[in-house]
């Protein structure tokens, strides 16, 4: 009988014990983080009920005002103007990037979890996050800006509700956010990067800033990509496409050039600097370019052949 | 005479403008990603899509003023994606809940503890496990 109580309490303890090992997060603060807390200044926005993610916007553009020459392209009334839908009673979280880019900062998705998280703390880069603080059968979806951490405690920093620089432990943050799919934005100020992406998802985030009309600003980007990742052609690629639209003609050739002597056969770039150089009527250059170019790709030859064509329907109007 | 004279030049103006435009500039999708070059249908369908998600905003009650400087701001996928799943999309809104939403869910919960047999707060219940 007494046996069998101790067995059952060993079970009990055993029981609880593998719980909380389950319950613990897996991935608690890298070792490798390079300092043990991190508190970024960010000025705070008192909450507005359905307005989080303008809240949000706002107090990384104040943050970023603070700290150095970016100016905010939009005020406060403005992006509740932009985020606001009415019946949803909330935000989408394309549509906070959406308002973000329109504000002026490149919006690059948080990738990698509470790493990255950590990661672009440690850079004094603040991160917004979705929440969610209810279950995953009954959502409710809350956007906060992560503002530090503090590993000796395991709590996390953020601009959560009425508290400026509220402490919520590490679990209870986890939870929400696990159960939001971890998703985050890192929202930066043209001339910054962040540390946690990869090339090509920094491209691609600067293109979708330029393409939602923030041409002069995307080549801020480019060219601070261009200065981290210098030999790296696509980025190069995307700048003096972006000269080349905004009438930059001479940086854009200067650029394309660069990317010749780094790459000697890149079709794209000769395509295109022997375009530019067609609309200076430089056709000769132009000619000698695109004739000793070519690609496998068959979308990308049918544009060189478009272009030859041209060049050498142009050459003939002058001939005659 | 004067007439046919224009004519002519009209039309072989328009032949000029349409031989010229043959060339193109290569775009940065190129590089993103080498195998989505946008075909005129996608473009097509990228341009309806914009339109779906602007007569959903009206339906949601979203500023009409504001609508078209909205989508202006997604990319195109962005948009495509708003368009087909605007119902489901998770929409952030704020830190506190409403004090009729807690009412209810108090009820709720209270009204599961009782079916339970854990609690005997509505007379109204009868527990489904313990007879």
């Amino acid at each position: 009988m007494a046996l069998t109580r101790t067995f059952f309490v060993y079970l009990l303890a055993l029981g609880t014990l593998f719980f909380i090992s389950a319950c613990a997060p897996k991935n608690p603060f890298p070792e490798v983080s390079s300092s043990a807390s991190s508190k970024l200044f960010v000025p705070f926005v008192a909450p507005r009920s359905e307005l989080c993610a303008s809240s949000s916007i706002e107090m990384l553009a104040l943050y970023w005002q603070s700290k150095n020459s970016f100016t905010p392209a939009l005020d406060l009334h403005e992006l509740d103007a932009r985020t606001l839908i009415p019946a949803k009673g909330g935000t989408l979280q394309i549509e906070l990037s959406a308002a973000a880019r329109a504000d002026g900062l490149v919006v690059y998705p948080l990738q990698g979890g509470f790493e990255a998280l950590i990661a672009e703390l440690s850079a004094d880069h603040p991160v917004v996050v979705l929440l969610n603080r209810g279950f995953s059968w009954y959502p409710l979806w809350h956007y906060a800006p992560i503002v530090g951490y503090e590993t000796q405690t395991q709590q996390i920093m953020t601009h959560y509700a009425d508290t400026p620089d509220e402490m919520l432990s590490l679990h209870t943050f986890l939870s929400m956010w696990e159960r939001a799919d971890r998703w985050g934005v890192i929202l930066l100020p043209p001339y910054e990067l962040p540390v946690s992406l990869a090339k090509e998802q920094v491209l691609r985030s600067i293109y979708d800033f330029e393409s939602t009309g923030k041409r002069e600003e995307a080549i801020v980007s480019y060219k601070t990509a261009h200065l981290r990742w210098p030999y790296d052609t696509n980025i190069l690629f995307a700048l003096a496409n972006a000269y080349y639209k905004t009438q930059r003609l001479d940086e854009a050739e200067k650029t394309y050039r660069l990317i010749l002597a780094l790459d000697a056969k890149n079709p794209l770039a000769s395509n295109n600097l022997a375009d530019l150089l067609t609309s200076q009527s430089r056709l000769a250059e132009a000619l000698e370019i695109i004739e000793k170019t070519s690609s496998d790709d068959i979308n990308i030859q049918k544009i060189l052949n478009a272009t030859r064509k041209e060049i050498l329907f142009l050459l003939g109007l002058r001939k005659q | 005479m004067n007439f046919s004279r224009l004519l002519v030049s009209f039309f072989v103006s328009i032949t000029l403008f349409a031989q010229v435009s043959w060339a193109q500039m290569a775009s940065t999708e190129a590089v993103l990603s080498p195998s989505s070059m946008v075909s005129a249908k996608e473009k097509l369908f990228e341009m309806t899509s914009r339109e779906d998600v602007a007569a959903k905003f009206v339906e949601m009650g979203v500023d009409p003023q504001i609508i078209q400087e909205r989508i202006a701001s997604m990319t195109d996928v962005e948009a495509a994606q708003v368009a087909y799943d605007i119902e489901t999309l998770p929409a952030g809104a704020d830190a506190g809940m409403s004090l009729l939403g807690a009412v209810v869910f108090v009820f709720i919960v209270l009204l599961v503890t009782d079916l339970l047999g854990l609690t005997k707060v509505f007379n109204f219940t009868k527990p489904i496990v313990n007879k």
